[in-house]
């Protein structure tokens, strides 16, 4: 009986660490080659680099020139910057106020590149019958948001195109499931968020953008950051990268079927969702230019006058115009 | 002549201010079966733990075959008033402790014999009695061949028969093996019972030593000097 | 004849015994069940079992699950054996070594009362966000379990026991091998089980750090896009995994106090019937 317990304990232990020793080996097989030159992107489901990793050919293209390609997968921008500060990321790809903030708080990084907007997928979020009509109805009523994204500015935006003051609705600073949870149960009135969530939630909770990024004018652009000496010695790579991502997002752009069968199966969303949220934006990456730097330091100003960074910011200090 | 074994010459122990023992003197001679009896808190267990070498004098010198004991005593082994044997170790392996070969585990078995428990040889401690328990530790302690056997109350915690039982047990194989034995107890009764000696401890020295020629005699006139013994050693105690 | 139906009796209740711990788990799972289907409850909000598992099948066939779970079982072997081996080493260093006591003792009590997790920005500052990241996390959730019981259960050993020892003349590796090893064992394996524990709560947060892989990436990567069939999933498998690794636990203080088992079975006897 004894013996029997000890022999079933053993292979249990046996059986466990054979299962962590394959774990093991799973988490050294992207380790990659040697001889090539690593790169670190880093990215979020369903953005740029994310089509790019999903296509397969931008690896390919980036070891013919001598680097070898690792993507590292992130739950969300402030998780990036901070892997990016500390140097763990080369290259990411981040919304537009992740790295206002990063600079805000001392992180030396550089702007690389600019890609597509999500303005129409970016907006605040309404029940179809709710009694909120245009944005002055907004007055008084609970706004759900995620401090320190991208759905801050565009609620800072909204008030500003609304004629209203920030106070005069609630702020309810939720994370996205929290404030997903809020929405549906009624606890909140509105909810300012961007896609695919967007178009999920309209899909599924009977709900429609009140305002949209090209009213408000928060356009919650994509951007690829570096850090500022990695991007300072690594000009060549960088426009390989900015490159090979256009080129991408070039086949996106004509692929659309393809792209939503994939992003459907990897986010777990409906092909309807993502049918949604890919049609009504454009993919690109292309070097930066004076348009959009101007966009961003709007984003630092506002962000500055209303006590949200402390610091005031001069984002032209931090671009690479590559050409 | 008898051998001399062991001699305290002039021992005093005192922990800070209080003193436990001055100016105590007893020889132990080779073979011989000595008890120590005196009240309860007297310093008996300090100068066995003393003689064994746990505990250091305050003063004076315990001689042992020419040599002032000093640290471990090897030639002692002591078995305390708990039986202190390791739960998690069977009666066979606390009796051999860090004795390996099969030598050793013939002459454990042996002694297990003798202390009749060799059936429970693969039983823990814990499945034992306190008498079976306070036999292991014998036959652990005469597992190292000790010349000094120090037994310091062992069997202050069984009821009376089992005593009575063991502390003939005790004598017969100290006897059998010629094995010099200091017993500190508490209790006349089995001072006398066993030893050859009684020393009586009091007001921190050897008060008086008692001969004990009577001791384990058959016939009624030895009982009944046995128990004369007993009432003077009681007497000189509480005197 | 009489004696036969006791038995079965006997045997009957003991099964219906062991039984008994999992009758309001599957309670609560058959309940789960029935008001899914009876749509009591949303089920975007809680999806049935019978849709956990499935989906859980699904991930099987995908290869996801078993890649995952054994990337999470690696994470935590390899963050248990270093966090809890140097536990150990420190406790048994500071419980033999009195010196060392006083040289480590108070700074480890001091680093003990920081939470661990609250150490992730600078484990990602200095370690990144690659595999030693995660891993260093749940070594130092393991270390002071370990350290704590290892030192405890050393110091706490019977002085008697170990005084014996010395005046039996056993070398200073027998001494701890045959007393403190053995008498610190009960307490060092109450810290194994405490850091098994300890050991999945911290991967969980662990694998939320920039993780592309593991159980914890799985839970919050479908926490994202709300596929509540995966966190249903994500949340069952901890369970089962904290249940696994509790079973080793006491399977293994069964294995090696057996002799504390039957020294419980034996007090109440011994008090009783007296002496043998
Ligand atoms: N380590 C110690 N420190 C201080 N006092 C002690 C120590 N050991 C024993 N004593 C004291 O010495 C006295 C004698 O103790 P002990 O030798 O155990 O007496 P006995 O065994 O005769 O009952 C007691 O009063 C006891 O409190
Ligand atoms: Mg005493």
């Amino acid at each position: 009986m004894k013996n029997l317990k000890k022999s079933f304990i053993a292979i249990l232990l046996l059986f466990w660490c054979g299962i962590a020793v394959y774990g093991w080996h799973l988490t050294r097989e992207d380790a990659g080659s040697s001889s090539l030159k690593n790169v670190v992107l880093g990215y979020q489901a369903g953005d740029e680099f994310y089509i790019s990793k999903i296509r397969g050919q931008f690896v390919k293209k980036m070891k013919a020139k001598g680097y070898n390609v690792k993507f590292k997968e992130f739950q969300n921008g402030a998780a990036m910057m901070q892997a990016l500060a500390s140097g763990n990321v080369d290259y990411a790809r981040v919304g537009d106020t992740p790295p206002v903030s990063a600079l805000a708080s001392g992180t030396k990084l550089t702007y690389v590149a600019a890609g597509g907007t999500k303005a129409k997928g970016s907006g605040i979020l309404i029940h179809k019958n709710s009694s909120i009509k245009t944005l002055a109805d907004l007055k008084g009523k609970k706004v759900a948001y995620t401090k320190g994204t991208s759905s801050q500015y565009m609620l800072l935006r909204a008030l500003k195109v609304a004629g209203l003051s920030n106070d005069d609705i609630t702020w309810v600073n939720l994370d996205s499931d929290a404030a997903s949870v809020a929405y549906s149960k009624g606890k909140v009135d509105a909810w300012a968020n961007w896609d695919p969530s967007v178009a999920q939630v309209e899909i599924t909770e009977n709900s429609k953008l009140l305002v949209d990024g090209t009213t408000t004018k928060a356009l919650n652009r994509s951007f690829i950051v570096s850090p500022t000496t990695y991007a300072s010695k690594n000009k060549t790579l960088s426009k390989l990268i900015i490159k090979y991502t256009e080129q991408d997002m070039k086949w996106a752009n004509k692929n659309h079927s393809k792209l939503i069968k994939k992003m459907s199966a990897d986010l777990k969303l409906s092909k309807k969702v993502v049918r949604r949220s890919v049609t009504r934006r454009t993919f690109s990456m292309k070097a930066m230019s004076k348009s959009v730097v101007k966009e961003e330091q709007e984003i630092a100003n506002v962000f500055y006058d209303n006590n949200i960074l402390t610091k005031k910011i001069d984002v032209s200090k931090h671009v690479q115009y590559l050409k | 002549m008898p051998q001399k074994l062991l001699e305290i010459s002039k021992v005093g122990k005192s922990y800070g201010n209080s003193v436990i023992l001055s100016d105590a003197n007893l020889v132990i001679n080779e073979g011989e079966f000595i008890a120590l009896v005196g009240m309860s808190g007297g310093g008996k267990s300090t100068l066995l733990r003393m003689l064994a070498g746990l505990e250091e004098t305050s003063a004076g010198s315990i001689i042992q075959d020419g040599n002032k004991i000093h640290g471990l005593n090897k030639e002692a082994r002591v078995m305390f008033q708990e039986d202190r044997l390791l739960p998690w170790m069977n009666v066979i392996d606390n009796v051999l402790l860090d004795k390996k070969g099969k030598q050793a585990v013939s002459e454990a078995t042996e002694l297990l014999e003798q202390v009749e428990l060799e059936q429970y040889a693969k039983q823990f401690p814990s499945q034992l009695s306190g008498g079976q328990r306070q036999r292991v530790a014998l036959a652990r302690a005469l597992m190292s061949h000790p010349r000094l056997l120090l037994l310091d109350e062992p069997l202050g915690a069984l009821d009376a028969l089992t005593r009575t039982k063991m502390q003939d047990l005790i004598r017969k194989v100290c006897q059998d093996k010629a094995i010099t034995t200091f017993l500190v107890t508490h209790d006349i009764n089995e001072a006398v019972r066993m030893a050859d000696r009684i020393a009586i401890i009091k007001n921190g020295t050897i008060w008086r030593i008692v001969d004990n020629p009577y001791r384990g005699k058959e016939s009624l006139i030895d009982k009944e000097k046995e128990v004369e013994i007993s009432e003077e050693i009681l007497a000189e105690i509480l005197d | 004849m009489e004696n036969i139906e006791t038995n079965e009796n006997y045997h009957f209740s003991f099964k219906f015994k062991n039984s008994l711990p999992w009758l309001i788990p599957v309670f609560l799972i058959v309940f789960w069940q029935v008001a899914c289907n009876l749509s009591w409850v949303n089920e975007t909000l809680l999806p049935s079992p019978i849709d956990v598992v499935t989906n859980g099948i699904k991930l099987f066939k995908k290869g996801e699950l078993q890649e995952n779970m054994s990337i999470s079982l690696y994470r935590a072997t390899a963050g248990l054996l270093i966090g809890g081996g140097l536990g150990f080493i420190l406790g048994f260093i500071n419980g033999v070594s009195r010196r060392a006591r006083l040289l480590f003792d108070s700074t480890i009590q001091m680093l003990r009362n920081i939470p661990h997790l609250a150490l992730i920005p600078l484990i990602i500052l200095w370690l990144g966000i690659g595999e030693s990241a995660k891993i260093s996390l749940v070594a130092l959730g393991c270390l002071f379990p370990m350290y704590i019981n290892t030192y405890h259960g050393i110091t706490s050993v019977d002085p008697k026991l170990i005084e014996m020892g010395k005046s039996y003349e056993l070398s200073k590796k027998d001494l701890f091998i045959k007393v403190i090893f053995p008498g610190a064992l009960p307490t060092i394996l109450m810290g194994v089980r405490y850091a098994l524990g300890v050991m999945w709560t911290t991967l969980i947060v662990a694998e939320t750090i920039s993780a592309s892989s593991g159980i914890g990436y799985m839970s919050t990567n479908a926490e994202q896009f709300m596929d509540m069939k995966t966190i249903v999933l994500c949340i069952l498998i901890y369970a089962l995994l904290g249940k696994l690794s509790d079973f080793i636990a006491k399977n293994l203080e069964d294995i090696f106090l057996e002799w504390r088992a039957i020294e419980r079975r034996n007090t109440d006897a011994s008090e009783t019937s007296g002496d043998k």
